[in-house]
């Protein structure tokens, strides 16, 4: 009886091998995090509790099987992954469907975003290309990169997602910068990107114009498009230093707050757990994107170490947009708190590129190099 | 390595100490961004923190939902079926309230309140967040809200909310039609959530049986909201933003009213079911299953001892036997046999066969009987309808077999529900060898055919099958969707607009057959030997009709049992099909009494409705009439 269950143990260890613990924990305490505040934000329906806890269950089990697979695959599989992803969010585009935007694929048994695939899809497409360029990369490579990342990106916004767009866009930039491109090359496309800014204003949707001129002045119409941010605002300062407690969020529970289960909740997450709360959380986040970046360090070949390193660094935007909208410093552009928010693909999908992530950091110990 | 293109020269070492120098620069950016974060986080949550506690204690802007009004039923001369009206409820917010035990003794003073109030406030209260109203009584008398005002200052978190209500003028009669509404539990709520329709949470009234609920999509219309200000007292300032509701649609009903009325009349008190379907259109006339309830006691929740009563009732009031009801269809189901027989040549309108009183199949001893000792004689189609000789169907059946019986008589619609918008309708049974087969893996029997041909054995029928094939026959074998809402408005000002049917189905191609059939039908109200010509007697105008039997209890052996001395429960069910006039069917009518012995009985009833329809003033006419007043409905047991 022990030796069958030594040797169970045994198996499951040799399973785990290539488990980064450390990273595993932080984002296991983000997950709680979730589940706790999510069961506050639907106020006592345990449905929505459980339905997040088996999206949970699902993209940690897809974690694990990651952490099997050797990085090497990941590299070729790359070209594949991205096509198919391409034709996805085409479909989107022919046959999607969604409530202010068309964002969803119906599966038959579940939707499906494909914006969450391209997260991984871009990146990982990016480092394989530049994997067999020369770095730092040149005016020909960048080129290449522009459009593995431009298309994706443009049919993103055009479906219109700003924020999925924009979150696909830093992951395949940050391959570019992980690759060593040139500082003054960052310049010249940052004072580009500046010029264009009045060129792009003419392409957005009429509500991603509202958000953002809503953003620069919220009170300008405190009942309309600023309402969300004005109440976002007063979620979090009356949550103060300890916050009122699990549960008693008013500003969330009192339907001031719209899509709190989604976008705001970390307004509710702060109402309720004051600023320990969210320093706690942060810290977290901190934690698991530091993490993530060291063992892009200890990857063995540049397709690894790019990716894990873009992986782990779009992680952080997504931290820092969606804590920076929800009190008011940035503009509302749609984008969830990793794991914090309800929502499916979402969490699975960054699950996943933490399996790969952990796949990448553990190679270089397991084989040598 | 990459297989299709040979890797560039590069140096390893200065790649990772590149990237190392890069991972350090983003590393830094982003502990750089977070610190900021917080500290902004900080700057909201410490030092602003005062003012925004005020801003949210001082919140008091509030999300009220807009209820739109539910849609109206009207009959097909516009008198009212179902109607909104106000009423008042006790809400309390429990956040607000001290010592709720206390404030419960002292309201219990001022209003009535039950066991079952009581236990009712206490599971929505468990249930919701302290600051949602809580609804402790549902309905307040006008003594009541009077009392309240007067008391209002001493009961702080006490609300009187006024709001529109479901009523039903015409009570029991119209129970099985126009069904009634119920307060939404949360199971109703969380089915609408899970088809994406969201801020349900404060629809008041979902349709529960009936009209109500088959098209409680059209009826509820859609759920407006409004930010509202309020003061400290939480009472309402003035309205922000508001996003209006929009009304639900007004069912028009063909059936109308007065027929309604007759056809529980003609009753005189017995339990049965009758239905009239207009044969052109396919419209339900009038629709009764008796006996019934009062729908109003559902509205606001109706009292569990109440609910236990009806429920176990033996005459089952709540059940609609016109669709949820079967029983084996006897001999009305012969004129439907002998069009099947015509159509498919093994009989003539001329041709004939010798009843003898009893018919035995080849080499089998099991006798079956006609109901006349001795038997009819000699008989063609129109006798033997007239006189339901049984031997002719006997006959029949076994020329035609049982797999053309099931193929012609499930082409009028038997087997298969109607279609009808009212939820949960029987099937019935349509005898044939695949459904033995799979209902009692056994083969299919010739003596079962044999009695098939009289519409007994394993044949099983709802009387909106019934009536809906009747119409076809009075309509040139056109086989209808009945209905029972036939238009649908959308407000006071746009004409209500006709709801599309699908086109009807032409099911007996032969207008000789049909009218060798309707030949016979006539003889049995009109004809000599007609076994219903006495209640064909008198009447100025002509009807076509057959008579029939359920049998609850078959015969054994040779003895007769006389139905009169059969306890209630075990006697027949009498049935009759019909229509008239005659010569342009206005009414097609299925009706079933039960307990009630021979066909005659319901042929008596069908003879009533028939009277009344024929005298019935042109449909608009009738359309200044006010409704009448609620409890003037007669021959119904709640």
């Amino acid at each position: 009886m022990s030796a069958l269950l030594r040797w169970w143990a045994g198996l499951a260890w040799r399973w785990l091998d290539r488990v980064d613990f450390p990273l595993l924990a932080g984002l296991l305490a983000i997950m709680a995090a979730s589940l706790l505040v999510q069961a506050s934000a639907a106020g006592g329906d345990p449905r929505a509790v459980f339905a997040q806890g088996a999206r949970f269950a699902v993209g940690v089990l897809a974690l694990l099987v990651l952490t099997r697979i050797a990085p090497l695959h990941f590299r070729e599989w790359t070209p594949l992954a991205y096509a198919g992803s391409l034709v996805l969010i085409g479909l989107v585009f022919l046959f999607g469907q969604g409530r202010s935007a068309d964002l969803w694929l119906d599966l038959g048994v579940f939707y499906l975003q494909p914006g969450e695939l391209l997260k991984l899809s871009v990146p990982m497409m990016a480092a394989w290309f530049l994997h067999q360029a020369r770095l730092p990369p040149g005016w020909r490579s960048l080129a290449v990169c522009a459009a593995i990342i431009g298309l994706p990106v443009a049919l993103t916004i055009l479906q219109p997602d700003l924020g999925t767009g924009l979150l696909v866009a830093a992951s395949g930039v940050f391959v570019v910068f992980l690759a060593g491109i040139a500082w003054w090359r960052i310049a010249l496309f940052a004072g580009l990107g500046l010029a264009a800014l009045p060129i792009g204003w003419q392409f957005l949707m009429p509500y991603q114009k509202d958000r953002i001129l809503t953003f620069l002045d919220p009170e300008s119409d405190p009942l309309g498009a600023g309402w969300n941010i004005i109440q976002s605002k007063i979620a979090i300062g009356s949550g103060g230093l300890t916050g009122k407690g699990w549960g008693e969020g008013t500003q969330a529970q009192l339907d001031f707050l719209p899509e709190h289960t989604t976008d705001f909740v970390f307004s509710v997450f702060a109402e309720e757990f004051g600023w320990l709360g969210v320093l706690l959380l942060l810290g977290l986040y901190l934690f698991v994107t530091l993490r993530a970046l060291w063992l892009a360090t200890q990857a063995r070949d540049t397709y690894g170490r790019l990716l894990a390193g873009a992986l782990a660094l779009t992680f952080s935007v997504y931290v820092i947009v969606n804590a920076g909208m929800v009190v008011g410093f940035l503009p509302v552009v749609g984008v969830p708190m990793p794991l914090l928010s309800y929502g499916g693909t979402s969490a699975v999908s960054l699950l996943a590129g933490f399996g790969i992530v952990m796949a990448v950091g553990a190679h270089r110990r397991r084989w040598g190099g | 390595m990459n297989r299709w293109r040979p890797r560039p020269v590069r140096d390893a070492a200065g790649e990772v100490a590149q990237f190392r120098r890069r991972v350090v620069a983003a590393g830094a950016g982003v502990v750089l961004l977070v610190l900021a974060l917080a500290l902004g986080y900080g700057h909201l949550q410490v030092l602003l923190h005062e003012e925004y506690a005020t801003r949210s204690d001082e919140n008091r802007i509030r999300l009220e939902p807009i209820i739109p009004a539910r849609g109206l039923v009207f009959d097909r001369n516009g008198v009212l079926l179902a109607d909104n009206a106000p009423a008042y409820r006790l809400d309390i917010v429990p956040e607000r309230v001290r010592d709720l035990p206390a404030l419960l003794d002292e309201l219990g003073r001022i209003v009535a309140l039950d066991d079952e109030d009581l236990a009712r406030f206490e599971a929505a209260r468990r249930g919701s967040r302290r600051f949602h109203p809580v609804t402790l009584k549902a309905r307040l008398d006008e003594a009541e809200i009077a009392r309240l005002a007067v008391d209002r200052h001493r009961f702080p978190g006490v609300e009187v909310v006024p709001y529109l209500t479901r009523r039903y003028p015409f009570g029991a009669l119209t129970a099985h039609v126009v069904g009634y509404v119920g307060r939404p539990d949360a199971d109703d709520l969380a089915a609408l959530e899970a088809r994406g329709e969201r801020r349900f949470a404060a629809l008041p009234l979902i349709g529960r049986a009936g009209i109500e609920r088959h098209h409680e999509a059209r009826l509820r219309g859609e759920i407006g909201r409004q930010e509202v200000e309020t003061n400290a007292e939480n009472r309402p300032l003035r309205v922000l933003r508001r996003h209006e509701a929009r009304p639900g649609q007004d069912l028009h009903l063909g059936l109308d009213i007065r027929l309604q009325q007759a056809m529980v009349e003609a009753f005189q008190g017995q339990h049965g079911a009758a239905v009239a379907i207009e044969p052109s259109t396919g419209e339900i006339l009038a629709m009764v299953s008796l006996p019934a309830f009062d729908p109003n006691l559902f509205v606001g929740g109706i009292p569990v001892a109440e609910f236990r009563r009806l429920n176990e009732d033996p005459a089952r009031p709540l059940f609609n036997r016109n669709v949820l009801g079967g029983f084996p269809p006897g001999s009305t189901l012969k004129p439907f046999l002998a069009l099947a027989g015509l159509e498919a040549g093994v009989i003539t309108p001329e041709s004939t066969v010798h009843s003898t009183g009893a018919f035995r199949l080849p080499g089998q001893a099991r006798e079956y009987r006609d109901w006349r000792p001795g038997g009819h004689g000699r008989v063609a189609l129109v006798e033997s309808l007239a006189q339901s000789v049984n031997t002719y169907y006997f006959e029949l059946a076994m020329k035609l077999g049982i797999d053309a019986i099931g193929r012609d008589l499930g082409a009028l619609g038997f087997g298969r529900p109607t279609g009808i918008d009212l939820a949960g309708e029987s099937a019935g049974v349509l005898p044939s060898r695949e459904w033995k087969w799979a209902r009692f893996r056994q083969p299919w029997f010739p003596g079962e055919t044999v009695i098939a041909g009289i519409g007994q054995g394993y044949w099983v029928t709802t009387p909106l099958q019934l009536a809906r094939a009747t119409a076809a026959l009075a309509d040139g074998g056109r086989l209808r969707r009945p209905h029972l809402v036939r238009a649908i408005g959308d407000g006071l000002d746009a004409p209500p607009q006709a709801l599309p049917q699908p086109a009807p189905q032409l099911v007996v191609a032969d207008p000789a057959a049909l009218a060798a059939v309707e030949a016979g039908l006539v003889a049995t109200l009109h004809g000599p030997t007609g076994t219903a010509r006495r209640m064909g007697e008198g009447a100025t105008y002509r009807i076509a009709g057959k008579t029939g039997t359920a049998q609850r209890v078959g015969r054994q052996g040779d003895d007769r049992i006389d139905p009169a001395r059969l306890p209630l429960h075990l006697r027949h069910q009498a049935l009759f099909v019909g229509y008239a006039p005659v010569e342009r069917p206005s009414i097609a009518l299925a009706v079933v009494v039960e307990h009630g012995g021979s066909g005659t009985v319901a042929a008596a009833v069908a003879r009533r409705i028939f009277d009344t329809w024929m005298a019935l003033p042109p449909a608009d006419s009738a359309s200044t009439e006010p409704p009448p007043v609620a409890g003037t409905v007669t021959g119904v047991s709640p």
